[in-house]
């Protein structure tokens, strides 16, 4: 695997042009134009220029209209950039201490944290879901443990805009860790000497040194986890509350229970719009990598 | 004898105590908590350990019609999707690795496409092209939908394993007359092989546990593990057969975790995501 960094599409080794790459090429690359491209396209065109009575299409924005002067779509975009907002910030709080301790520990727990870090990685979402039902749910494992010690339950997090942010840092913490660590490992230990030498602090060690050098990974791990929180399903659908709800189950049960695909394209038209900053951003980062 | 016993005693780690103790209980914990509720008779609230453990809600659960139907579901999608994924896409990775063609950058990068958009979104896109194919509710539209997101990872993995090949012992042996099949078949495939088996092994597993293209495309005609899961959490009550379901569920993890922790920790895997 080591080798994946190293130019991945070097020049290729033979000198003449030969079409009959393309051809083994092809059905890969077709999928990405029908299934991915053309579906983003369509979208775009299809809430955009509307069926008319008589058969025909024209131009108009009423389904963008109607999104804007609904209040209940409204709410739903409010709690998604909320859940969105404060996933991102409790994941940069919870993963940089960690990946800091990593970067800069050699003893044995290290090794055990790092791996715990990791493991969230292997578990799927739903098992996630059920596990944080049985832990943090009514009569749940803390309630159980608060009670045998004569504490009042607690206020459940299941089913309220908690439960999903919960969820979904759980689930975030692996990737974070890694890109963050992957930055880390641009700062020299050379550097954190030299200005441990004339004296600098921790902190500013953290905010003078080592931040300004991670922060192109901090943006990375930001806008990965962006994406993934932005849309996501599985967890706000079986953690969050009925109402509001997130983009995500909102446009499921827009396209699956009230058969209105036009709405429910038009509403991953604006996840889109809203995401599309951070995609742009990802995208590039992870084709620098490829390219030497 | 006390005299040599000068040990240098490293400081203890109290940072990383702390950290392993919050971690264990945050993400180890929640996980055993499932496991032994999988293995518990009767559990009632509010006794802080089960009453009674056993098996018998493994005999149970086995013994549902729609347990076993969901298993076969997942497996045959997730064989399917990986078997088609790798017919098509190891050919164009072995042509982006060795073979010149015209445009041949950015159709390897255009792979990228789908992931600068939400993944939610871009479902809900593909599901409007569905509807007018009539692909909503079928097999085969769970497959496309599938295989559309193995795309990446099976085609830029193994460009990888082809581009670290040794091309000089390809060539020794094409100089003392191999033909070009033998030279794959000899040099070029045991030496990739291993990185494209954890590539294919990976779609297997992330095709197996992908939840949100089945659910949107698929249910409740095609009924996957991970969607029979989600309607056990919102509909069942017999706490037990969520949790059972949740150990059968977590198996191809389990050996995802065994083979793919080497690569995870490898800083180039970190990369392939943007770090």
């Amino acid at each position: 695997m080591t080798s994946t960094e190293a130019g991945a599409l070097a020049p290729a080794p033979t000198q003449r042009k030969r079409p009959i790459g393309l051809l083994l090429v092809a059905v890969p690359v077709l999928l990405v134009l029908w299934l991915i491209i053309w579906p983003i396209i369509s979208a775009v065109i299809q809430t955009l220029w509307l069926p008319t009575p008589d058969g025909g299409r024209t131009f108009s924005a009423e389904s963008y209209e109607f999104f804007v002067s609904d209040p209940y779509s409204r709410a739903n975009l409010a709690i998604t950039l909320w859940t969105t907002g404060v996933c991102a910030v409790l994941l940069l709080v919870i993963c940089l201490p960690i990946a800091l301790y990593l970067r800069f520990s050699n003893s044995k727990i290290a090794a055990y944290v790092q791996g715990l870090a990791i493991f969230p990685m292997f578990v799927p979402s739903i098992i996630l879901s059920f596990a944080f039902i049985r832990v943090l749910g009514p009569n749940g494992t803390v309630d159980l443990l608060l009670n045998s010690v004569g504490l009042p339950k607690i206020k459940s997090p299941y089913l309220t805009p908690w439960g999903p942010v919960i969820g979904l840092v759980w689930d975030n913490i692996p990737l974070t860790v890694l890109i963050l660590l992957s930055g880390l490992g641009n700062v020299s230990n050379q550097a954190i000497e030299a200005a441990r030498d004339v004296g600098a602090g921790r902190f500013a060690l953290l905010w003078h040194i080592i931040l300004p050098r991670i922060s192109n990974s901090i943006l990375v791990a930001i806008s990965f986890a962006v994406l993934g929180i932005f849309s996501a399903f599985t967890l706000p659908y079986v953690l969050g509350p009925a109402a509001p709800e997130m983009m995500g189950p909102f446009m499921q049960r827009t396209f699956r229970d009230l058969f209105d695909p036009t709405n429910a394209i038009t509403q991953a038209v604006i996840t889109f719009g809203f995401c599309i900053v951070f995609g742009l951003f990802y995208v590039r980062s992870v084709a620098k990598n490829r390219t030497p | 004898m006390s005299t040599t016993a000068v040990k240098i005693r490293a400081p203890i780690d109290w940072t990383g105590i702390v950290f392993a103790v919050v971690l264990t209980l945050v993400i180890v914990a929640p996980l055993l908590v499932v496991g032994t509720w999988a293995f518990t008779n009767v559990w009632r609230f509010p006794s802080v350990i089960p009453q009674e453990f056993g098996l018998k809600f493994w005999y149970q659960t086995l013994a549902r019609a729609d347990v076993w139907s969901s298993i076969t579901m997942s497996l045959t999608l997730a064989t399917t999707v990986t078997v088609l994924s790798a017919v098509i896409c190891l050919p164009a990775a072995y042509a982006f690795a060795r073979l010149d063609f015209p445009g041949r950058d950015i159709l390897f990068f255009s792979f990228l496409a789908g992931h600068a958009f939400p993944k939610f979104g871009l479902l809900v896109a593909i599901a409007g092209i569905f509807l007018q194919l009539n692909l909503i509710g079928t097999f085969w539209g769970v497959v496309l939908i599938q295989l559309v997101g193995t795309l990446l990872f099976m085609i830029w993995i193994p460009v990888a394993a082809f581009q670290s090949v040794d091309r000089k012992m390809e060539e020794a042996a094409r100089d003392v007359g191999a033909s070009p099949f033998r030279v794959f078949w000899s040099i070029t495939l045991p030496q990739a092989g291993p990185t494209i088996a954890a590539a294919i092994l990976l779609s297997f597993v992330g095709t197996f546990y992908e939840t949100e293209g089945a659910w949107l495309i698929g249910a409740p005609q095609v009924r996957t593990l991970p969607v029979l899961m989600i309607s056990f959490i919102n509909n069942q009550p017999v706490i037990q057969y969520g949790a059972v379901l949740s150990v059968l569920l977590w198996v191809p993890s389990f050996i995802a975790l065994l083979f793919a922790r080497r690569v995870v920790n490898s800083g180039s895997f970190a990369k392939g995501f943007g770090a």
